[in-house]
């Protein structure tokens, strides 16, 4: 590298650390939405898919609404309270299906948003909610666990409560209900927090299976069958037609034919009336119900030219995501719809 | 070797920037190595993986590191891991001999930094399969084990302990959080606090106000006047330093790096346990025990060399298990993230070449912030000389900067700086022990969390002595810990008795 650009180059590094840090000064735009926008987001981990997806989408949303944008990890509760307090549109939040599972599942600090705030535009999916078993499980597969807690055995599953780890869970308590009667309470939840607690459940042998991610856990899949630490797939939650999205590849080492074993019809989870439980985990934005229509407007207007040029896709599928633009009106009336499935499955098992 | 083609000037120019950007976010109180990281995270896109990296691991040395200066100079704990460095720091200052503690505490981070580099590099795998063998248990008893430090710590054993509980108390105000598998329903408060505390007291805040401003407010009473003439005359007299300082001290300085690595490869229990640890080991094993916590530069060397540890430690488990070590690395596996790197046990086979930039710039930018900081103190040292009713202001001023940023905003994290500030200063004019408290207070949540989570899982108390023999071994060592404080009380109350009739002989002779 000519020493010239290695000038410039730490030298707009220097630049970029001064503009993250807070220096920088609202630039102009023409539409509603102007000055500096905090897009907060419901994870506080910065290492996780709700950051990794939102970057992406905000990185280009302010490339082209000219704006200065930045996403603040801020957990859900603080995001909430953020989002409550400002109408202007300068503060936005990027969060997934647990926003609604949360109140489902009555969690403490979450509310109903179709009711509280406006429901934005769906931006992607992460396919890879996933549930795994030791490598030497006896378990093979899901109709083994379903099987043996119909048959009176203790299965114990480490989940984080109250949400998209859950909802998984709730699904296989009610599949066990309509198949096997009476033995619903041989499914044990484990109760944990973050996904080194899961797995750590797993090493101590105190879960049988755990609520986990293809991107967290496929290098574990891969461990030789003696490692403790070794993990096998027995269920990816997502839908058949959402995996097929995947790029060839997969995750890692595990491509996506060998992805497509995880999920229905090769492994069912019943919902009743014939029908199998599948879930997505959805990316979308929610708004502060107050906040000017037209920014509501100009959000999909400018995401729906985003998607139109087709490079965000690929970004998005490089980071193993599923992009899933709705505009706001669209994304609104499917999740409400979705949430109302899931209320089902969870006022079963009560 | 493919990786040295990586390596460019841009490349060490950007781990050199990453070093000074994070020492002075570090120096900053209330600004951590942590917020620095994640206010450059995005410029990873930009930049690239090893670029990115670069940048990153340099903040998170240098912010680490930078903890240090406000910790001795001014009792504030830059980093919440340095705050043992103010126990005997702040008293070296005082007597004017902050820039020789100064010099202590950056050789001792650059030892700490490069032995964890060391023992990562050769070792990570197998550490991590070490570290899984770790569950609630045990971590529930590093976690006590790193409390016992209280009775050591504690000039009057009871009221330490008192102290001590009360931090505790404090530490479990707000919710018990689902994410660590709790129910989310606040506690230990009136309905009309709910929307301050509902996530509890901010750590930074209550660290800052009740070192920093009741530090401030306890020099303020003293009158400025005096207090300036007396910094004149202090200062320059008995600041000088020599690599003897660190005679007879190696083993201090090994061990506690070591308990700084192995702290920080345990996911979950936290930076700050990791100097907490070092500093009553050798409060315990050392032989000449009685300074620390006046000004003994065996303190300041625990402390930081295990601090700086910390940075190597917390990197294990990130790279092999995929699971961050520490706050700093939960923010730094965005890095990864981003580039749609995956970090999990399979990470270091299959990136050599991303490993061994990482580990050449952890290793680099070790050595920037010892040549940055070495030589740089001098002058930085001259803070304290600076009037204290200009000084004072700016403090505080940067002080209340920090505790809003710390949470990206929030107003009441200012008012939790103020009540603790003046919360501190009460504590200490009723007689109540700050040190105690506060290791309480840091200590306290996950200590809840794992204790409960231990039950949760094992049903039995009896879990907690029978689970595995690293389980018997902690016990050993906290029952050593216990004891050991005991038998050195009894011990100096024994002397002091036998002092007291002398003293008493002596002045009546003399009357």
């Amino acid at each position: 590298m000519k020493f010239s650009k290695t000038i410039s180059v730490f030298g707009s590094a220097v630049l970029m650390a001064s503009l993250a840090a807070g220096a920088s000064i609202a630039s102009a735009a023409d539409g509603p939405l102007r000055g500096n926008i905090r897009v907060v987001i419901g994870s506080t981990s910065t290492g996780g898919d709700t950051y990794q997806n939102s970057s992406i989408v905000v990185d280009k949303l302010a490339e082209r609404l000219d704006l200065n944008m930045k996403v603040d990890a801020v957990g859900a509760t603080a995001a909430f309270r953020a989002l409550d307090r400002d109408s202007r549109g300068n503060t936005l939040m990027i969060f997934h299906d647990q926003s609604y599972l949360g109140y489902l599942y009555g969690v403490e600090g979450y509310d109903n948003i179709f009711e509280k705030y406006t429901v934005g535009p769906t931006v992607a999916i992460n396919p890879g909610n996933a549930y795994l078993v030791p490598k030497d499980s006896p378990y093979q597969n899901m109709t083994d666990v379903m099987d043996a807690v119909g048959n009176g055995e203790t299965v114990r599953v480490a989940i984080q409560p109250g949400g998209v780890s859950e909802i998984g869970f709730s699904a296989m308590k009610n599949a066990v209900s309509i198949e096997h009667p009476g033995m619903e309470d041989n499914l044990v939840a484990v109760n944990t927090g973050s996904q080194a607690d899961k797995n750590q459940q797993l090493f101590d042998g105190q879960a049988d299976v755990i609520n986990g991610s293809v991107q967290a856990n496929e290098q574990y899949t891969r461990l030789p069958e003696d490692d403790q630490k070794a993990m096998r797939f027995v269920w990816l939650t997502a839908r058949n037609g959402t995996i097929e999205q995947a790029p060839e590849d997969g995750m890692g080492q595990t491509d996506r034919e060998q992805l497509l074993e995880f999920v229905e019809p090769n492994v069912t989870v019943t919902m009743g009336d014939s029908e199998n439980f599948t879930f997505d985990k959805e990316f979308f934005f929610l708004y502060n119900k107050d906040m000017d229509p037209a920014i509501v407007e100009q959000i999909d207007t400018a995401l729906e030219e985003i998607y139109a040029e087709g490079e965000i896709q690929e970004i998005q599928k490089n980071s193993f995501f599923i992009p899933n633009f709705k505009p706001s009106d669209e994304a609104a009336a499917y999740l409400k719809d979705k949430m109302t499935r899931y209320e089902g499955i969870i006022n079963n098992i009560q | 070797m493919e990786f040295l083609s990586l390596l460019d000037i841009t490349f060490f120019l950007l781990a050199a920037l990453g070093a000074l950007v994070g020492i002075i976010f570090g120096a900053i109180p209330g600004m951590t190595a942590t917020m620095a990281v994640a206010v450059c995270l995005p410029l990873t896109y930009a930049l690239g993986l090893n670029h990115g990296l670069a940048l990153l691991l340099g903040l998170y040395v240098g912010g680490i590191s930078g903890g240090m200066v406000p910790a001795v100079l001014l009792n504030i704990p830059g980093t919440p891991s340095s705050i043992t460095t103010t126990f005997d720091g702040y008293p070296m200052a005082q007597k004017g001999q902050g820039e020789r503690a100064l010099k202590v505490c950056v050789i001792a981070s650059l030892v700490g930094g490069l032995i964890s580099a060391i023992v990562l590099f050769l070792f990570a795998p197998i550490l991590a399969d070490f570290s899984i063998k770790f569950s609630y248990v045990e971590k529930f008893l590093i976690i006590f084990l790193a409390l016992t430090v209280i009775a050591s710590l504690s000039s009057n054993m009871l009221v330490g302990i008192f102290s001590g509980v009360i931090g505790v108390w404090l530490s479990l105000v707000g919710t018990y959080s689902i994410s660590d598998g709790g129910n989310g329903k606040t506690r230990l408060m009136f309905d009309f606090m709910e929307p301050y505390l509902f996530e509890g007291f901010s750590l930074l805040p209550v660290l800052i106000g009740i070192f920093g401003i009741s530090t401030i407010l306890l020099e303020a009473e003293k009158g400025v006047k005096s207090g300036l003439t007396n910094e004149k005359i202090k200062i320059g007299k008995g600041a000088g330093f020599s690599l003897s300082v660190f005679k007879g001290r190696l083993t201090n300085l090994v061990r506690s790096s070591f308990i700084g690595t192995f702290v920080g490869m345990l996911p979950g229990v936290g930076g700050s346990a990791a100097s907490v640890l070092a500093y009553t080991q050798e409060r315990n094993l050392s032989r000449d025990s009685s300074e620390m916590g006046k000004g003994a530069p065996q303190g300041l060397i625990a402390s930081e060399s295990a601090n700086n540890a910390l940075t190597g430690g917390a990197l294990i488990p990130l790279l092999s298990l995929g699971i961050p070590g520490d706050s700093t690395t939960a923010v730094l596996i965005g890095a990864f993230t981003l580039q749609g790197v995956q970090v999990g046990p399979l990470f270091i086979p299959e990136n050599a070449d991303t490993w061994y930039v990482m580990m050449t710039a952890l290793v680099f930018a070790n050595f920037v912030m010892f040549f940055l900081m070495f030589y740089a103190i001098k002058y930085i040292a001259k803070v304290i000389m600076v009037p204290k009713h200009i000084l004072f202001p700016i403090i505080v001023m940067m002080c209340v900067v920090g505790a809003y940023a710390i949470n990206y905003g929030i107003m009441f994290d200012v008012w939790t700086l103020l009540i603790f500030g003046v919360l501190g200063y009460l504590v200490q004019k009723v007689g109540l022990e700050v040190a105690p408290l506060i290791i309480g207070f840091i200590l306290g949540s996950s200590a809840e969390v794992y204790f409960v989570k231990t039950l949760e899982s094992f049903g039995t108390l009896s879990i907690f002595f029978t689970k595995s023999p690293i389980a018997v071994v902690l016990w050993i060592l906290i029952l050593a810990s216990v004891a050991f404080s005991i038998v050195m009380r009894l011990k100096s109350r024994r002397e002091l008795k036998a002092d007291l009739p002398a003293s008493r002989l002596n002045k009546e002779e003399l009357s």
